[in-house]
């Protein structure tokens, strides 16, 4: 058990945006988040990463309650790729990068080569490399989110949070992430809109007015009867004649 | 050939360990050097060297004092004023995510000119107080309020809280401007109107080596505030939540690190007046010039505004024979087509 809440609830000005969750994420799963806009998910994973402290319940990190750990020694643990993080800033994509290191580094503790070997891996993972020199707002909204990534890799983290990291991002760019996000030897937790993509998680919790709703593997969770009752649309399964894999086809419901 | 492909970027902090000492002793040589009166090269070194090393070569009294006590002592103060001031830019500007905040947005300068008043033309404190003093409590004074209103407000993290501090010391500002304004109308002769404004454009003029006791510890502890923070302080490049997820305690280093901006540039403003444009205006132009990272931003805007400010007194005290404008006015007015040129070129480069 390496990240787990309970009973977490979070509200602001009286609105209750994520109401008792309870779930327990296994080491290395890919645990995917859906439901519709509005339904909590980045709350929740703003309090998964620790940079929101619940009003209600607890986060488990390395089964300790992440209040009594340093923000420090979560980040070494948990990185974040947030969903609009932008900078007006005049930085190079070597820069946005190396910040990944940043819970690793110290007064005491300076830059080393290992450190240039990591942030130069997390290029290459996320098919940046080559961008070193290139200026930030010289990026596309791909490549701006394809650097977060990178930066949250740097972090070499245990468990990675991802609010909806395809958006922005062609389709060809969309599977490299996915992929390479299935592939690492991580736990991660990944907000998804697209239902066909979250097929490829290992696990999909639904979260609908902030409360969990279901969670269970992909086939379990996308049926037609909780897609009609969460999103309020109708879906139809069809079977890919390529390699038999399940797609969901959707339609407004009546 | 931009500022980030330079090869001195990057982590090169030791660079500015043989960068800063030369060019600082040389800006406070020059400073040291130039005025109205001509004094010979020669003559400024002897002096130096008399009270430095007590050297004993027979200089004259008059010159002596003029090179010591008058020039030295106002090029320390503008040194550690100008790294104060400069620093606590870099700080706002990158906690707050916004390029327009300068040391004064807290209310800072606004609470002292009103505490400035409150001593010199009301008479508060019964003239035990000194303007220094008063100037300083009321630029704390300021900052608490503003302080206060911002967590009222209910800041909570990221960009609301940054525009609840901005809006906070908008608000702060006014208030104690409009103090201000109101004890002058109310009770200042012409005089002392006088005396103020050229207090609030800035004014190096009384200032003799004692305050020099007063500055230098506020400028080292700027300086080392900074460069222990410098990973924080990037940190925050995309905002204060993704500071968080880097491990950063941001309520931690807000607070610290504001606090101490707040009390750098109460205690400059205190001793030299409100001299505008140099917190607001050396972070930028040395971000063009070295680049976003504090590592480098932070000793490069520390000694840009250091030698900014000795060159600015030294303009204020030779370019009208016979008279000291206030540096505030050559700051703005050798700065701003400066910081143009910068612009113009960060622009064509970038």
């Amino acid at each position: 058990m390496i990240l787990s809440c309970e009973n977490l609830g979070w509200e602001t000005q009286g609105k209750e945006i994520v109401r008792d969750i309870s779930i327990t994420v296994n080491e290395g799963e890919k645990l995917g988040l859906i439901g519709p806009n509005g339904s909590g998910k980045s709350t929740f994973l703003r309090m998964l990463a620790g940079i929101r402290k619940p009003n209600m319940g607890s986060v488990y990190l390395d089964g300790q309650s992440m209040t009594q750990q340093r923000q420090r020694d979560i980040a070494q643990r948990v990185a974040l790729v947030e969903q609009h993080a932008d900078t007006a800033d005049r930085i190079s994509v070597r820069d946005a990068v190396e910040l990944g290191r940043t819970p690793w580094l110290s007064a005491l503790r300076g830059w080393g080569s290992q450190d240039d070997a990591i942030v130069a891996r997390a290029l290459t993972d996320v098919d940046l490399t080559g961008f070193n020199h290139r200026h930030w707002h010289t990026l596309s909204g791909g490549e701006r989110q394809r650097v977060h990534i990178a930066r949250a890799l740097a972090q070499q983290p245990k468990v990675l949070l991802l609010d909806e990291p395809t958006n922005h991002l062609d389709i060809r760019h969309q599977l490299s992430i996915l992929h390479l996000v299935t592939r690492l030897p991580v736990t991660a937790v990944i907000a998804l809109h697209d239902l066909n993509q979250a097929m490829l998680c290992d696990r999909i919790c639904v979260l609908q007015n902030g409360q969990l709703r279901a969670v269970g593997t992909p086939d379990e969770i996308l049926t037609g009867d909780l897609l009609g009752e969460v999103f309020g649309v109708c879906a139809h399964f069809l079977t890919d004649p390529a390699d038999q894999s399940r797609v969901i086809r959707f339609h407004t419901a009546m | 050939m931009t500022a980030i492909d330079r090869p001195f970027y990057r982590r090169s902090h030791w660079h500015w360990g043989l960068v800063v000492p030369p060019v600082l002793l040389a800006a406070l040589l020059f400073g040291a050097s130039l005025g109205e009166t001509n004094i010979p090269a020669n003559v400024v070194l002897q002096v130096l060297a008399n009270k430095l090393f007590d050297a004993g070569y027979p200089v004259d009294r008059i010159d002596e004092g003029i090179v010591w006590n008058y020039r030295m002592s106002r090029a320390v103060v503008a040194a550690c004023c100008g790294a104060g001031l400069a620093l606590s830019g870099v700080i706002l500007q990158a906690l707050l995510r916004n390029a327009l905040a300068d040391p004064y947005l807290l209310g800072i300068s606004a609470g002292a000119s009103t505490g400035a008043v409150a001593v010199t033309v009301i008479g508060l404190g019964g003239g035990l107080i000194s303007l220094s003093l008063g100037a300083f409590t009321g630029a704390l004074m300021a900052f608490g309020f503003v302080a206060l209103l911002a967590h009222a407000a209910g800041g909570g993290a990221g960009l609301r809280a940054a525009s609840v501090i901005v809006l906070a010391g908008i608000a702060g500002s006014q208030m104690f401007n409009a103090i201000t304004t109101f004890l002058i109308t109310k009770s200042a002769n012409a005089e002392q109107s006088r005396a103020i404004m050229f207090w609030l454009m800035g004014n190096m003029s009384g200032v003799r080596w004692p305050d020099v006791i007063t500055v230098v510890p506020a400028a080292v502890l700027g300086v080392g505030v900074c460069v222990w923070n410098t990973r924080a302080l990037d940190a925050f490049t995309f905002g204060a939540d993704s500071a968080a997820s880097l491990g950063v305690s941001v309520k931690r280093v807000q607070l610290t690190l504001i606090g101490i901006a707040a009390l750098v540039t109460a205690v400059m403003v205190s001793v030299v007046g409100a001299i505008g444009f140099v917190g607001l205006v050396i972070p930028h132009a040395m971000r063009f010039m070295v680049g976003h990272r504090h590592g480098i931003l932070v000793p490069a805007s520390a000694l840009a505004g250091a030698v900014f400010l000795i060159f600015a007194d030294v303009i204020s005290r030779v370019i009208i024979p016979g008279q000291v404008l206030p540096i505030g006015v050559v700051t703005a007015l050798v700065g701003a087509p400066v910081f143009a040129l910068i612009l113009i070129n960060g622009r064509a480069s970038g």
